[in-house]
């Protein structure tokens, strides 16, 4: 609730003079003329090569496409869904024990924070999709890259709360307990709820990970939007306009998440 | 401050004893062989110099610091170590810190009702009832709404009293409740005090604010390196200091 908000721009840079001006006019222009080049140098090559030619793009006027191509959204928004919520309960669950007194638990959850954020989600996908299996554990796709993902990013999630945890003014918990709350209040109602706000855009960002660790659901045959961009590819061999079209969709998503985190920084009142 | 004799019979059992409580910080001896009581009515004052140890023994009444050794009771019953035999004795010991510590996240009547609803299991209603009668008597109902962060220091400690009357405590521990304020608020804060001393509530209060020490307290605890140096009425303190370091004490801050 301050009235003034300090930038990071403003934090690390004085205003420039007139000199300092016009070097940045200079930069500026400079950028953007070798930005156009670029974009004029893509664009000449996609045509020389063909890749602007109508069948490639014509799919895209087609109802079924959209259809197909909704149906692999709906499975990764799915898939996102459920490995965000999943992540959340194991991270909240690994910073309780890696904060709680036990000297035991503290030692395990450090271990499998720093085991889950040190291994690829590739190894985890392949974990569960080559060698579960062996085990005579029959999981059906959409778990197999679910559980991989979420176990992936669950120990960063930990790390992150337990970061908003200790950012937490010690007077608050000691207020709370002068109360008469007992241990358990004095965290979820007390210290959490301002640990949480402190990491939401944190947390935001790793969503955006899970979300985008979605994508080797192609390793698992789960019918996510990147599963069906690439059948559409092999269907109508149009590689580079199926690309361009799910980047975007994926661009989208996440923009909307940042924007959710935003939104959702500024009701908390920071 | 006259004697307050309201109710009987409980009246002989002080509300907070400390018996020879000993507590170091790794090598340094903080409090030396503490002995002290406070009885029903009773508002002690403990002064003294930065370091001496009156923010740390204020704190071990409720265990926020753990002590050596020694014994602290509460109406005679010993402060337990843990669990929920600790928490119902620090409920009926209310706190207000030099921080004030009001639950950033929580509108001012929340940080009010959630003592009463939590611990003491009120319902919303109720405890909203009584809620804003206390903002009122400490002048902030008009803010209820608020988040801490809006309000002015002096407000946020007279909510931070507000909130520890909610509990209906039998004592209020005040550790430097004006040290953290601009000297404009300091007086809004020590008149809510001084009405609750009139009012018979028992109270511990570690101050730099001598003028309140000799209006309100019933009893001056002069604190020097960790151990009580001294302790007498207000009058006999500030007229007659005995010991030497009392003199020093007092002359220094009478420079300024």
């Amino acid at each position: 609730m301050r009235d003034k908000r300090t930038s990071v721009k403003d934090a690390l840079f004085e205003p420039p003079g007139p000199k300092t001006q016009k070097i940045i006019w200079a930069v500026t222009a400079l950028s953007l003329a070798a930005l156009a080049a670029l974009i004029v140098v893509v664009v000449r090559r996609f045509y020389e090569t063909g890749q602007l030619d109508s069948k490639y793009w014509s799919i895209f006027t087609k109802w079924t496409t959209w259809k197909f191509l909704g149906k692999g959204l709906l499975g990764t928004l799915e898939a996102a869904v459920v490995a965000g919520i999943v992540t959340f309960a194991v991270g909240f669950i690994l910073m309780v024990l890696r904060i709680s007194g036990s000297i035991i638990a503290s030692a395990v959850s450090t271990a499998l924070i720093e085991f889950t954020r040190g291994v690829p989600t590739l190894l985890f996908i392949y974990f569960f999709f080559l060698v579960v299996p062996k085990f005579g554990v029959k999981l059906p796709a959409f778990w197999k890259i679910c559980l991989p993902v979420s176990i992936s990013a669950c120990g960063v999630v930990a790390e992150v709360l337990r970061s908003g945890v200790n950012a937490v003014p010690k007077g608050q918990k000691e207020a709370a307990q002068s109360l008469g709350m007992m241990p358990h209040s004095v965290f979820l109602k007390v210290v959490f709820p301002q640990a949480f706000r402190f990491v939401v855009p944190a947390l935001i960002s790793e969503l955006v990970i899970v979300v985008k660790d979605t994508t080797f659901a192609y390793v698992v045959n789960f019918p996510d939007l990147m599963q069906n961009a690439k059948v559409l590819i092999s269907n109508y061999d149009a590689l580079l306009s199926v690309y361009l079209v799910v980047a975007v969709i994926y661009i989208v998503i996440n923009w909307l998440l940042n924007r959710a985190s935003v939104a959702a920084a500024h009701r908390t009142g920071k | 401050m006259p004697e307050k004799t309201i109710g009987t019979g409980s009246n002989d059992i002080p509300v907070i004893q400390l018996k020879h409580v000993d507590k170091h910080f790794g090598s340094l001896h903080v409090l030396k062989d503490i002995s002290l009581s406070v009885k029903k009515g009773e508002v002690v004052v403990i002064i003294g110099p930065s370091g001496s140890g009156k923010s740390t023994l204020c704190r071990t009444i409720n265990r926020l610091e753990t002590i050596d050794s020694g014994e602290i009771l509460i109406e005679g019953v010993k402060m337990p170590q843990e669990g929920k035999e600790l928490a119902r004795l620090r409920a009926q010991i209310g706190m207000v810190f030099q921080s004030f510590n009001l639950f950033a996240h929580k509108t001012i009547i929340d940080n009010v009702i959630l003592g009463p609803m939590d611990v003491l299991h009120k319902s919303r209603k109720e405890a909203k009832e009584e809620a804003m009668q206390l903002l009122k008597r400490v002048g902030v109902d008009s803010q209820a709404e608020k988040v801490p962060a809006q309000l002015s220091g002096g407000q946020q400690q007279r909510v931070a009293i507000a909130r520890s009357l909610a509990m209906h405590p039998k004592a209020i521990l005040f550790d430097e409740p004006t040290s953290a304020l601009d000297p404009e608020m300091i007086g809004e804060v020590l008149d809510v005090m001084t009405e609750l001393a009139r009012e018979g509530m028992t109270m511990l209060v570690v101050t730099h604010e001598m003028n309140f020490a000799r209006r309100v307290a019933s009893r001056v605890i002069f604190m020097d390196g960790g151990s009580i140096i001294e302790e007498n009425t207000p009058d006999e303190f500030f007229s007659h200091p005995k010991s030497q370091r009392a003199q020093d004490f007092l002359n220094s801050i009478k420079d300024h």
